[in-house]
């Protein structure tokens, strides 16, 4: 069992400018769980997504690793960047475009975080890598450059990346949206064990079917606002908000071509 | 040309050559190396300094090469700055070249996508890690092309030097023509001359690229 | 040390000479742009002669130094018997070196045009002659215009190397000012002012129609 963080967001707002991206913000993510946000596009699910590790920086509110402010030493006070480095190296992240180095081998790619930031032997660092990318079916790919591989398998190169530095959460930020859809399923299967691992997973996803059987709690959002929290039968298959409701509705009918 | 004037003027015209590609290659090499500098001073620096640096840099791409060699070579003894013409020149071409290497830099800099900075950012590299593991390599790749291409044209830049007495080929042309009298053929000669090394040298640089960017290119 | 009092005392006679500095650019990218076009259409032609000329033209024009052509010019004229003014001589000079960038400009804007538009015009019956003068050619022109100021920008700096073959443009101007007053320092400066202002208006210039353009 691997050590699973949780977080805690507490009245987070967001502004570009005028607009505002986060609304008021609250929402608990438990140890080992795993969580996905759905909503339409633009509202504001992957901006709140971000903000758990801080590459987004929230205007106002807390959010809490393990009950650890990120981001603010104190509300208004940015944190130095060594302690942010610190926390983030404990948050995987995982991106819709893959974000492989393309100057490097698949294995360089997994080894690199352990070398630079985790401070490993550049030996120890890719026994490591090898083992992260066995674990995600890829052990015949570790030499290839990223654009010699699929996106599916660069997706999974990618996840390899993130759990290589032993993180206690991951963070998944529509990491199946560029994909062709027949290269999807295998990189909701690795999820898919990570979870059943015991990980803290927050999953931004347009998988409805993901969400329903592996999430432990789904969000809706909409406009930078938070519609609902609840299992995922009583979001997705029992929805009493109208505006989860017309949501579906458009995503079944998509998808009923 | 007859033969006994190429031996006569052969050793010099030889030891122009050897300064004009001194000055090119150091030249370039400097120009580079304070272009990446300033490049980075603009993606980095705090916003008072990056307008001290740009205003440098629209002031040397503003005025002719010719200009700014005046300046530094006759004016400069004038502030106490005394230099030889060779090294006058090398300084020169180095100013020169920088704001422009600095633009490729730049570019090159601007066209490593945001998100494989982010997915450093996001295990917890240090910045100065992710300058020299992601930004450098990835930018410095994306940048080849503009930088061959203006490592040649500073290559044409070098005869200019020969205007402040800086002894090389053009220079030596020159003194060669004026006491023979052959001013057409001596320069004609130097135009093929510089027409081949130019050609030259763009195909090899060319060819240094393919090899280069190889492995980043997506199969299809 | 640095004297204002001389920079100023040099600055307006230099601004005066600098209108040969100005007539030499824009008369040369004038003639550019003539014989550009020219190169640009014989280097896009059906007819392998023609396009392998324009190649060596743009090739040759673009590998050896504007000083070494504007010397090997100057030299071959009073060879081949032709008596023209200094003047006209460093205008063709400047006008023939920039004809190849040009060609190249062009070149670079019509392979930019998405082969789209054009599979569309001929899709619509369109002949060939409409294809180039109702969709290609406009939007190439559009497309191009921030280069060709940019262009400008370069004979404005370049034109200071006529001052090799003895017209009295800023650059000489300066060289004659500096050499009686004993003040190269600010007297050079002074011209690279005048350099940088004419420069920045020109960018300025070019700013302008590339927003114009674009909106």
């Amino acid at each position: 069992m691997l050590a699973a963080s949780s977080v805690e967001i507490r009245k987070v707002n967001k502004y570009y400018g005028d607009f505002q991206a986060l609304k008021d913000i609250d929402l608990s993510i438990l140890p080992g769980k795993v969580t996905c946000l759905i909503g339409p596009s633009g509202s504001g699910k992957s901006t709140l997504l971000r903000c758990i590790n801080f590459l987004e920086e929230y205007d106002s509110g807390e959010v809490r690793i393990d009950g650890q402010l990120i981001g603010y030493d104190a509300p208004g006070k940015r944190m130095p960047g060594r302690k942010l480095r610190e926390m983030r190296r404990s948050i995987g992240m995982v991106f819709q475009q893959f974000n492989l180095w393309p100057h490097m081998t698949a294995r360089e790619n997994v080894a690199e975080g352990l070398i630079r930031v985790r401070g490993m032997s550049k030996s120890e660092a890719e026994r490591r890598a090898a083992e992260a990318l066995a674990k995600v079916g890829l052990a015949d790919k570790m030499a290839n450059h990223p654009s010699r591989l699929s996106g599916g398998q660069q997706q999974r190169v990618a996840i390899a990346r993130a759990i290589a530095m032993e993180p206690k959460l991951m963070l998944f930020d529509e990491p199946t949206s560029a994909l062709d859809p027949e290269l999807v399923g295998e990189v909701l299967n690795v999820m898919k064990t990570l979870a059943g691992e015991g990980m803290t997973m927050v999953v931004v996803t347009h998988e409805m079917g993901f969400a329903a059987h592996v999430a432990d709690q789904v969000v809706f959002m909409e406009k930078g606002e938070l519609v609902g929290v609840d299992s995922p039968d009583r979001i997705l298959h029992h929805p009493e908000d109208a505006r989860i409701q017309s949501f579906l509705r458009t995503y079944h009918e998509r998808n009923s071509f | 040309m007859e033969w006994s004037i190429l031996q006569q003027y052969g050793p010099s015209l030889l030891k122009g050559f050897g300064n004009t590609v001194l000055c090119w290659a150091l030249g370039t090499v400097f120009g580079m190396a304070l272009g990446l500098v300033i490049a980075l001073i603009q993606r980095y620096a705090p916003r008072w300094v990056t307008w001290i640096v740009q205003a440098y840099i629209e002031v040397i791409r503003g005025t002719p090469f010719l200009v700014q060699l005046f300046v530094l070579y006759y004016g400069g003894p004038l502030v106490g700055l005394r230099l030889d013409a060779l090294p006058a020149g090398l300084l020169g071409l180095t100013i020169y070249g920088s704001p422009y290497f600095a633009e490729i830099f730049r570019s090159g800099f601007r066209a490593v996508p945001l998100g494989q900075i982010e997915a450093a950012r996001a295990i917890g590299m240090s910045e100065l890690n992710i300058v020299r593991r992601i930004l450098l390599p990835l930018g410095l790749v994306s940048a080849l092309p503009a930088l061959v291409n203006f490592s040649i044209i500073l290559t044409k830049e070098t005869v200019i030097l020969s205007i402040i007495t800086v002894p090389e080929l053009l220079y030596q042309v020159q003194r060669m023509s004026a006491e023979t009298f052959r001013y057409l053929e001596a320069n004609l000669v130097l135009a093929l001359f510089f027409w081949g090394l130019v050609e030259a040298i763009s195909r090899v640089g060319h060819r240094m690229e393919a090899r280069i960017t190889k492995h980043l290119i997506e199969r299809t | 040390m640095f004297s204002f009092a001389v920079f100023l005392e040099s600055f307006w006679p230099l601004f005066w000479a600098a209108r040969y500095t100005l007539l030499i650019s824009v008369l040369g990218i004038g003639l550019g742009l003539v014989i550009g076009t020219l190169i640009c259409a014989a280097r896009l032609s059906p007819y392998p002669p023609l396009r392998r000329f324009a190649a060596i033209w743009v090739s040759f024009l673009r590998g050896v130094p504007l000083l070494v052509q504007l010397l090997v010019f100057y030299y071959t004229l009073p060879v081949i018997g032709l008596d023209v003014p200094p003047m006209v001589a460093a205008v063709v000079t400047v006008g023939i070196c920039a004809s190849a960038y040009i060609s190249e400009i062009w070149r670079g804007a019509i392979a930019a045009l998405p082969k789209g538009q054009t599979e569309a015009a001929v899709a619509i019956g369109m002949n060939p002659r409409d294809v180039w003068t109702r969709v290609i050619l406009p939007q190439a022109v559009t497309l191009s215009l921030p280069a060709l100021i940019n262009e400008l920008i370069l004979l404005v700096k370049a034109s200071s190397l006529v001052s090799v073959v003895g017209i009295l443009e800023l650059t000489r101007a300066s060289q004659a000012q500096a050499a009686t007053t004993f003040r190269p320092l600010e007297v050079y400066i002074a011209a690279a002012c005048i350099y940088l202002l004419i420069n920045l208006c020109l960018a300025a210039l070019g700013r302008y129609l590339e927003h114009r353009t674009a909106a």
